[in-house]
């Protein structure tokens, strides 16, 4: 368990820039909490292999390999530890089931209040906590 | 070799040799002892003999020496003077002696004694002996005293000593010698003995060996014609030796083999022998039972046929009881009678001479005979007769063998009489019953009414007729010219006439010299008209015949009325299979060029029918219309080719079974090269409320499937496309609205929220136009058009304020096109914004125009990030972008080419790129080009794919772009290349990479450079300094300070023609130092001047 002071870790990923600005800025006012982002689904699993994260939110639809492939080549034990939000534009259910099955525990459809997100992410990490 | 050699030799020669070779070693040993021992003797008999001659000289000296003291002594005593002369002699001997003493071999210790006494005797003989005597004549006894006291006497004592002593060495040293003789000649014995022990030895081993050699093969060679004697195996093994015994070794095994082979084959012959006595014997035995067969053979013979023998010349030598009995003769009357006695009536001469020419050659003769019996009844024999042939082969006898066939050649006699009879009964029955068959089974009309024909000739032997079939005008005709025939169908209004009142009728008339043939009587020809009528007295058919020379009968007449009220029947039947069978087919044809496939199945499963579509959905090559296939056949061959089998099968299951409520469908999917996606349903088919089968219709969906598909991926994939930059709008709005944050960030907020609009906006007006186009609602307004010019156009936008450069390189002659102007340049305007947007930073882009046959070919190249060669194809799809992290930041609808494929396909053209990764993108379209001439087409063609190559290259450096398509549509109509640059810095690049044969250059050009810099980067680089330069300036040429350098001048506004005029020139004076021309101006003054070099 960490303490309550101790800086908690956010991984976001997301291909489109204007979207990784607006979560990052979105999530800004939280205090203690470091922003890590990655631009495709290779850097997240080179970032995701060297540190841990108190949050992954992950875009579902990234060219090269989808947010869903980049759970399937996570080890099990990493994704049980990690809580993980999809981040989707395809609200459809298929996709919402999908990205269960791999294992993101959370489902964010775009496009997403950014309060909301801010509501969610501090739920989770005092979860976390 | 030498080996081999000394093997080969004969045991004779090689003894020979050993033996010799040992004799002369004997004797040479033999010879060398005796000389060694012969010289050794010798040796020891001079050394005595030297010693003993010493021994004799040292004595003799002894005695000498005593002498000459014996003298002096007596000269002294007695002083007489014969003494002292003996002494003088006696020392003259002691001289002698010493002499030769001195000359034999001396030792040292003797040479030393020698020396002694020699010096003693001189001394003795000069002073001793003259000073005794001088003493003594003196008488001075003294004197002489005291001179044998000096020594001398003592010292001829000590030479006598040594005499002495040395006899006594030398009597010893011969003894020595003597016993070292005697120990050497016993030593000498025992070496001769020695070697004669060694010589028997050696002989002793060579006649052992030599027994071996010869002794042991000898005993082989007995032991081994022992056991070939014996008759046992010979087992000598090969000798290796080409000697003697090796050759007798070799000749017997050659001896005992051959004696072997003999015997085996003997053995053998022996075997045959015994077989062929064995089958012999057998022989016999099959001999005696056959003649024991043949005897009883013919004891059967005896008793059931007539058996004869006659002798070679044909003369009766036996006859038995049958032959006699059948004959009625009496054997006896028989034998001793030629065989002519019975006279064979139904024989002709032919066939007596074939009977004479078998038997005579030995063969086997067989009739049946016709002759008289005695009492002159007819006898019919069934007669073979056989030739019987002795060793000699000639014939010996004949055997006759006979059966009586008399009844039965009555019984046949009278059936064939019956049989005649019967046949012309069934002949006409038959053509009844064929008729019958025939217009009960034939269901081809023209097939019917030629057997119909065929049946009336036959029957009623009708010459000529003819039968026609009132519906479809089918005719048959026999004996009837084709062009008679075509006069009574259309002359039938008059035949119909009387057929209506009249069903039949007869007309009689002369015949004509055609039916008359060779007839020399007048013949009538008798004309029968019938009509084929029907229940409601329709006329069917009509029926002519005509008969020349016999009338017909009533009875006849009736017959042939019956029948045509058969063939009225017949022909209504017929009619009503054509009917059906029409129907038949049209339901057929209908099924099989229906999409769908379909099936019918029967209540037991049986697949009673299905369709063409079907059997090709389902690959059934070898079905044929008729075909009924089990449950089990069909639905496993279906089941195999469908993904979903099991779902399948439990539909076909439900559908057959008699529950099956109302009608079912089910979507599967056909498993082939690319997946087909199926709908089947079932409807049970009831006849008179009675189910007897279900219908199966399969309907390929694959179309309207993946339409679907398409149409819920782009559903998905535009919310997608909407989603992304509405996120942003709406996240930052709210994050703007919730917070209080920096004017900045505000600002920046703002600006992406409006970037993110407008993208949206792009976003549905690029779909909404794809839509439109997709839907076929967008309108074109085609027109004429220049590409050229529109290209040059959209390039002049892009112009100013990009950060590429665009370079526009011209070959086509023909650039008109039909089109619609605002989207062909919608298209230009996307590829070259693609082209500028996919090469980040500075890059060059190209944008060629040339002519292929009946086309014109843009081609936009970069050299930007260029696309992976799997994603090319998918490019023009909605929505496709290249699928990298490079290719995402720059952005873009993913529309854009799919919008430039929907408008260059509506405009009859084709639109391509090709790309290498990293290197760069081409991107093509090709419209149809509109030809001036298209008389010269062809050549043209020729002109452009030959030429391509060889047209001169010409660079327009202008930045006004009307101007430049002005000048450029005038140089390419000359047939020049034509290359834009409005940037002087590019143009020059440009011209240090192409060959030009001439740079236009306007003076105008930019901020940074004008025209004059140009000239001087070419006149200053060696490479283009020889490319002439044509000045176009708007500027009189009188107002440039710089004019001094410039000796081609144009001045704006010129006719293009002088321009070509001047490059033509140039072309044709081939100029290459870099003198520069001036055309002509327009008052005619000659225009070049070729004096002036450019500085």
């Amino acid at each position: 368990m960490k303490g309550e002071n101790e800086v908690q870790k956010i991984l976001v990923v997301d291909d489109e820039d204007i979207l990784r600005m607006l979560i990052e800025d979105t999530l800004e006012e939280l205090e203690d909490v470091q922003i890590h982002t990655a631009e495709h689904g290779k850097e997240a699993l080179e970032k995701l292999a060297a540190d841990r994260f108190d949050l992954v939110i992950l875009d579902y639809m990234m060219p090269e390999m989808t947010g869903v492939e980049v759970l399937g080549q996570l080890d099990e034990a990493l994704k049980a530890a990690t809580p993980i939000m999809m981040l989707t534009a395809k609200a459809q259910d298929t996709d919402r089931i999908r990205a269960q099955e791999a294992g993101a525990r959370y489902f964010m459809p775009k496009p997403f209040s950014p309060m909301e997100l801010l509501q969610i992410v501090e739920d989770i990490l005092r979860e976390q906590n | 070799m030498n080996r081999t050699k000394f093997a080969n030799l004969s045991i004779r020669s090689k003894y020979f040799r050993i033996i010799s070779a040992m004799f002369v070693v004997v004797v040479l040993t033999a010879a060398g002892l005796l000389l060694y021992i012969n010289s050794e003797q010798h040796k020891l008999s001079r050394e005595r003999e030297l010693l003993q001659n010493k021994a004799q000289t040292i004595n003799e000296l002894a005695v000498t020496l005593n002498d000459v003291f014996f003298r002096a002594r007596g000269y002294t005593a007695l002083k007489n003077e014969n003494e002292l002369e003996l002494a003088y002699e006696a020392l003259a001997k002691l001289g002698t002696v010493l002499g030769d003493y001195s000359r034999l071999k001396l030792s040292p210790e003797e040479a030393q004694f020698r020396s002694d006494l020699q010096s003693f005797s001189i001394q003795y003989g000069n002073e001793t002996l003259p000073q005794a005597v001088a003493f003594v004549q003196k008488d001075d006894y003294e004197g002489v005293r005291a001179l044998s006291k000096a020594g001398n006497t003592e010292k001829v004592n000590n030479f006598l000593a040594y005499t002495k002593d040395y006899k006594v060495r030398a009597d010893q040293l011969l003894s020595d010698m003597v016993r070292q003789a005697i120990r050497q000649s016993n030593m000498f014995t025992f070496a001769a003995f020695t070697l004669s022990a060694l010589l028997l030895v050696l002989f002793t081993l060579i006649i052992w060996r030599i027994l071996r050699t010869l002794v042991n093969p000898i005993i082989k060679l007995e032991a081994a014609a022992h056991s070939l004697a014996a008759g046992e195996a010979v087992l000598l093994g090969e000798l290796h030796t080409q000697d003697e015994i090796g050759r007798l070794y070799g000749a017997f095994l050659n001896m005992a083999r051959s004696i072997q082979d003999k015997e085996e084959e003997l053995t053998m012959q022996n075997e045959e022998l015994h077989a062929q006595q064995d089958e012999l014997h057998d022989q016999q035995f099959r001999l005696e039972r056959s003649l024991s067969e043949i005897e009883s053979m013919m004891v059967a013979l005896n008793q059931s046929s007539a058996v004869a023998i006659l002798s070679p010349k044909g003369i009766f030598t036996y006859v038995n009881e049958n032959l006699a009995q059948y004959t009625g003769y009496k054997a006896e009357e028989i034998v001793g009678h030629p065989y002519r006695l019975f006279e064979l009536r139904n024989l002709a001469s032919v066939q007596m001479e074939e009977m004479r020419r078998k038997l005579g050659t030995g063969m086997v003769w067989s009739e049946e005979l016709l002759m008289d019996a005695k009492d002159g009844t007819p006898l019919w024999l069934h007669t073979t007769v056989m030739p019987y042939l002795n060793d000699e082969g000639a014939i010996y006898q004949y055997i006759l063998i006979a059966s009586n066939i008399t009844s039965v050649k009555k019984v046949q006699q009278e059936l064939a009489a019956t049989l005649t009879r019967t046949e012309e009964t069934k002949i006409m029955l038959e053509r009844s019953n064929q008729l019958n068959h025939d217009i009960t089974y034939t269901l081809d009309k023209q097939e019917f009414a030629g057997r119909f024909i065929d049946f009336m000739n036959g029957q009623f032997a009708f010459d000529s007729s003819l039968f026609l079939l009132a519906e479809g005008g089918i005719v048959a005709a026999k004996g009837i010219p084709p062009e008679i025939v075509e006069r009574y169908l259309h002359e039938e209004g008059n035949m119909l006439y009387r057929m209506q009142t009249e069903k039949s009728y007869i007309t009689e008339r002369p015949a004509t010299s055609l039916e008359q043939g060779i007839s020399p009587v007048q013949l009538t020809a008798y004309d029968y008209y019938t009509s084929v009528v029907n229940a409601e007295d329709e006329i069917l058919a009509i029926f002519c015949g005509t008969r020349v020379g016999a009338s017909f009968s009533a009875e006849e007449t009736n017959e042939i009325q019956g029948l045509m009220n058969r063939v009225a029947l017949a022909i209504d039947r017929l009619y009503m299979v054509e009917e059906i069978e029409h129907a038949r087919k049209l339901n057929l044809d209908i099924i099989n060029n229906v999409a769908e496939g379909i099936q019918f199945i029967e209540l037991d499963g049986t697949m009673g029918q299905m369709n063409k579509a079907l059997s090709q959905m389902f690959q059934y090559a070898g079905w044929k219309e008729g075909n009924r296939l089990p449950l089990a056949v069909w639905l496993e061959h279906l089941l195999g080719q469908v993904k979903e089998s099991g779902e399948l099968r439990n539909f076909y299951t439900q559908a057959i079974s008699a529950a099956f409520p109302d009608s079912g469908s089910m979507k599967y999917s056909l498993d082939r090269d690319s997946l087909k996606h199926m709908d089947v349903y079932a409807i049970p088919v009831f006849r008179r409320e009675e189910r007897f089968g279900t219908l199966f219709v399969h309907r390929d969906i694959t179309r309207e499937y993946e339409l679907d598909q398409m149409k819920s991926e782009l559903v998905s994939t535009v919310s997608h496309e909407l989603r992304t930059p509405l996120s942003s709008v709406l996240g930052f709005t709210e994050l703007l609205l919730n917070r209080t944050m920096k004017p900045e960030k505000q600002q920046k907020y703002l600006q992406t929220i409006h970037r993110e609009a407008q993208r949206l906006t792009d976003l549905i007006n690029d779909f909404l136009d794809l839509q439109r186009m997709e839907s076929g609602t967008q309108q074109y307004s085609p027109e004429k058009l220049n590409l050229s010019e529109l290209v040059l156009g959209v390039i002049e936008q892009y112009k100013l304020g990009s950060t590429h450069h665009i370079l526009y390189e011209d070959e086509a002659e023909y650039s008109g096109v039909e089109a619609d102007r605002n989207k062909l340049i919608q298209v230009l305007t996307n590829l070259l914004s693609n082209a500028i947007k996919f090469s980040p930073g500075r890059g060059e882009i190209k944008v060629k125009l040339r002519n292929e046959p009946g086309v014109i070919t843009v081609e936009i190249q970069d050299n930007g990030l260029g696309i992976p060669p799997d994603q090319i194809g998918q490019l023009f799809q909605k929505f496709r972008r290249v699928d990298n992290s490079a290719a995402k930041r720059i952005g873009g609808t993913g529309l854009g080419l799919a919008i430039c494929k929907e408008i260059i396909e509506k405009q009859n053209g084709t639109i391509g790129m090709e790309s290498a990764e990293g290197e760069g993108t081409t991107v093509w379209f090709r419209l149809p080009v509109l030809q001036p001439e298209p008389a010269g087409q062809e050549e043209e063609l020729l002109k452009w794919s030959s030429e391509k190559e060889e047209k001169p290259s010409v660079m327009i450096v202008e930045d006004d772009y009307s101007l430049s398509l002005l000048l450029s549509e005038e140089l390419k109509g000359k047939g020049f290349r034509v290359m834009h640059h409005y940037h002087p810095q590019q143009a020059f690049e440009q011209a240090l990479k192409t060959p030009f044969v001439a740079i236009i250059v306007d003076l105008m050009l930019g901020e940074e450079l004008d025209g004059w810099d140009l000239i001087r980067m070419f006149k200053h680089d060696e490479r283009t300094a020889d490319v002439p330069i044509v000045i176009s300036s708007a500027l009189d040429q009188a107002g440039q300070a710089l004019l001094e350098n410039v000796r081609t001048y144009l001045t704006k506004p010129y006719p293009p023609g002088e321009l070509s005029a001047t490059l033509q020139e140039i072309l044709n004076t081939s100029l290459s130092s870099g003198e520069v021309l001036f055309p002509k101006d327009p008052a005619g003054q000659p225009g070049i001047d070729r004096t002036h070099n450019f500085p």
